[in-house]
């Protein structure tokens, strides 16, 4: 009897504990690894497409928000729901929130921050079922969830919804699909960069490379005097925003004709840069050990604690960093070429799309075009600390503006977006995502993994 | 009559609940399984294009398997190592070594600990840059002893098992402990009259005697250990860790069925072929242990 009631009282005890661990995990670290990743989905559209013109953009109507100022506002009211991707946005969403409300007091804006990998199959399955939220954030077409939308009519056409004249062609690259636009951008430049502790290369005398030789010998006079010269983490993506600049610095030209796609991911300049990081990690300069790091937070905790001089990732982290240590003096530049050649890769961030089923189309398209406002884009860009995609905007920090000055105003497209575009059935990102990690473990040769690659590209 | 129809009174709302939250999901996953279908829109019929793709892509089956076998090897190392492990340390509760009573809590305190925060500490623990033990090795002059433990494929799933060892073994032991004090006091009396050691007490009385846990216990574990998810996607992150050393079948699952929030589509059809394949094998596994086990069991 005692048996049976113990095990009883067990399997109870367990089952509410995998409840209780259920619950917990929809409540994600504001900083989680996966939110800077999703972030940073920066990529363009392939430039034959960017080009594409919105049909009957000309007859665009006057954005709903500025029709008459608050009185117009006033017309409007009921709720509205956004979902949000990642938490680190949650401060920005909840400015524009306030900045939408002065001019529409009456319309009641709840938001829901869905962290995690998931995050675009709770948001189809909810579409779906008919509960979706009136707004809500996509990649736009960096991956497949816009246009899967697209195709079964769960998205709004926009183009004569929203006032798109305050963007260029290249912030609307993610929002444009057959000619006609279902998200708004936001001006934030999600571009990556190398961050640098300052004190530390004052203390030892270091200086901000001006070519790619020189990063290259910087990181090994930075290991020789026994710090780890850049904190690394062993996960595909944060891989992927080191790859991407160095590849930059490695070879401008190249990285320059992935935008029309007049060259292949897997060329010779693509492999030999990605072996190029696989020798400095070998050669230590991740740290001895840097392959048991998997986890985006110890990456960054062993830059802002001083183990490390630099740590190469994305602009959406200057936030973070300055959060996690505000003491640390820190600056960032992008990696040059041998010809002191330099640019940021990456596009303007994308924004929210409205669900085509809303129940409240006038407060959604409110929203939208006040999403789509100098004032709305203003409140997002500084709110978030980032590098701004836009000369209307001025960017909030030094940092953002020192990573801007730093692209020496070129942008390159990122090499990702590539493979996730030009991808002859979609599994080449799936290739990428399931092997990069094994190329730095030595599981599979830069060769077999680029041979792999292109099997999968056009 | 009223008699006849009181059991199904009884019955009805469990089976109707049953029913609807379990039987009826199993079908439907079933039924996705020949379809492709990312969450939105209408189902694509796909016939076996799912199970086909498992079996045989270049891409996937490799990784599929690799999971497949690491569950495997840690189902054997439940079997083989954790319950064993269980077992003794009940049998020394039993006993009453010297401070059992403090041990006993000591062991089974981790167990209320979730596993995301015993990963956690473990991380903390075994982080290579800033970790307590790579910091405690420079610390008394052993660098070279340092690694990068879970980033290291020798070393990934062996400090995994320790882990759920550390964490997880406590619920077995109490349940063999309670067995064993279940035992009848006129037996263990009676043997102790007839002048049994100790070893033939724990040979001929225990063991015997502890069997019906033995088969609780290890049919338990072992669908937990097909069903390993959380320790390993903390520990080794989505992909599984270095070399796939703590790659198991349901991250393959999570990450081919959900996606990745960059890389986007959800892939319901394919994540369901997945179940499928899952449940019949653990099913498998179940009933062949059933089968053995049911020898253990005995009318107490």
């Amino acid at each position: 009897m005692k048996l049976k009631k113990l095990v009883a009282m067990l399997c109870t005890f367990s089952m509410l504990g995998m409840l209780l661990a259920g619950c917990g995990g929809e409540e994600k670290p504001k900083e989680s690894e996966s939110s800077q990743e999703e972030s940073a989905g920066g990529s363009q559209e392939p430039a034959g497409e960017e080009s594409q013109e919105p049909e009957g953009a000309e007859e665009s109507q006057e954005p709903a928000g500025e029709e008459s100022g608050e009185a117009a506002g006033g017309d409007i009211s009921g709720t509205i729901t956004i979902w949000e991707h990642a938490f680190s946005f949650e401060e920005s969403l909840q400015a524009v929130i306030e900045g939408f409300n002065k001019q529409y007091p009456n319309v009641t804006v709840e938001y829901e921050i869905r962290d995690g990998d998931t995050y675009n199959s709770v948001l189809t399955t909810a579409i779906q079922s008919g509960d979706g939220p009136d707004l809500f954030y996509t990649g736009g077409t960096s991956d497949a969830v816009m246009g899967d939308m697209v195709a079964n009519g769960a998205i709004m056409d926009l183009t004569n919804e929203v006032d798109y004249s305050l963007f260029d062609e290249s912030a609307l690259s993610r929002s444009i699909m057959d000619g006609k636009y279902y998200s708004i951008p936001w001006l934030t430049m999600d571009t990556r960069a190398v961050y640098y502790n300052i004190d530390m290369f004052e203390e030892h005398g270091w200086k901000v490379p001006t070519t790619f030789s020189e990063f290259e010998a910087l990181l090994a006079t930075v290991d020789e005097a026994g710090i780890i010269p850049v904190s690394a983490v062993n996960s595909y993506f944060s891989m992927l925003f080191a790859y991407e600049p160095v590849l930059s610095g490695f070879d401008a030209e190249y990285t320059k004709g992935l935008a029309d796609y007049s060259v292949k991911v897997t060329d010779q300049p693509a492999r030999d840069a990605l072996q190029k990081m696989v020798d400095w990690a070998d050669a230590g300069y991740f740290g001895d050990n840097w392959l048991g790091v998997v986890d985006g937070n110890a990456m960054l905790l062993a830059f802002t604690s001083g183990q490390a001089a630099m740590m190469i990732s994305g602009s959406w982290d200057i936030t973070t960093i300055a959060e996690n240590n505000p003491d640390l003096n820190f600056g960032a530049f992008e990696i040059p070429t041998d010809d002191g050649v330099a640019g940021l890769v990456g596009t303007p961030a994308n924004g929210f799309s409205v669900n085509a089923a809303t129940q409240n189309k006038e407060a959604a398209i409110a929203f939208a075009n006040y999403c789509a406002s100098l004032e709305g884009q203003t409140i997002w860009v500084q709110s978030q600390g980032g590098v701004s995609a836009s000369d209307e905007i001025e960017a909030s920090t030094e940092l953002a503006k020192q990573i801007s000055e730093s692209g020496q105003g070129n942008i390159y497209t990122s090499w990702h977006n590539v493979i996730t575009n030009y991808s002859t059935d979609g599994s080449a990102v799936l290739f990428w995502e399931e092997n990069f990690e094994k190329v730095f473990a030595k599981d599979m040769t830069v060769d077999e993994f680029m041979d792999g690659l292109a099997e999968l590209m056009q | 009559m009223r008699k006849k129809h009181a059991h199904i009174k009884f019955i009805l709302p469990g089976f109707l609940f049953y029913t609807c939250f379990v039987v009826l999901p199993i079908i439907y996953v079933f039924g996705l399984s020949f379809v492709e279908w990312s969450g939105m829109g209408p189902m694509k019929f796909s016939g076996l294009d799912n199970f086909i793709k498992m079996f045989t892509a270049q891409n996937f089956a490799p990784i599929f398997f690799h999971a497949l076998g690491n569950n495997v090897k840690y189902l054997l190392c439940v079997w083989l190592i954790i319950t064993p492990i269980q077992y003794l340390l009940a049998y020394l509760f039993f006993i009453k070594i010297p401070a059992h009573r403090y041990l006993r809590f000591m062991v089974f305190m981790p167990y209320v600990i979730s596993s995301t925060i015993v990963s956690f500490f473990a991380t903390l623990i075994f982080n290579p840059i800033f970790g307590f033990l790579n910091k405690f090795l420079e610390g008394i002059g052993l660098e070279q002893l340092q690694g990068a433990w879970f980033g290291d494929p020798k070393w990934a799933f062996k400090l995994m098992v320790m882990l759920i060892i550390w964490q997880g073994a406590g619920s077995g032991i109490m349940i063999f402990y309670s067995n064993f004090m279940d035992i009848s006091k006129d037996v263990m009396e009676a043997c102790r009259i007839d002048g049994c050691t100790e070893w033939q007490r724990f040979t001929r009385i225990l063991i015997p005697l502890s069997l019906p846990s033995c088969a609780s216990i290890i049919t338990m574990s072992s669908i937990w250990a097909l069903a390993l998810f959380d320790l390993p996607f903390i520990l080794g992150g989505r992909n599984g860790g270095v070399s796939g050393s703590l790659d198991f079948a349901n991250l393959v699952f999570y990450r081919y069925t959900f996606g990745n929030a960059l890389s986007g589509r959800s892939e319901l059809g394919f994540g369901a072929a997945i179940c499928v394949v899952m449940f019949i094998f653990m099913m498998t596994v179940t009933v062949i242990q059933r089968k053995i086990l049911k020898k253990f069991e005995y009318d107490t």
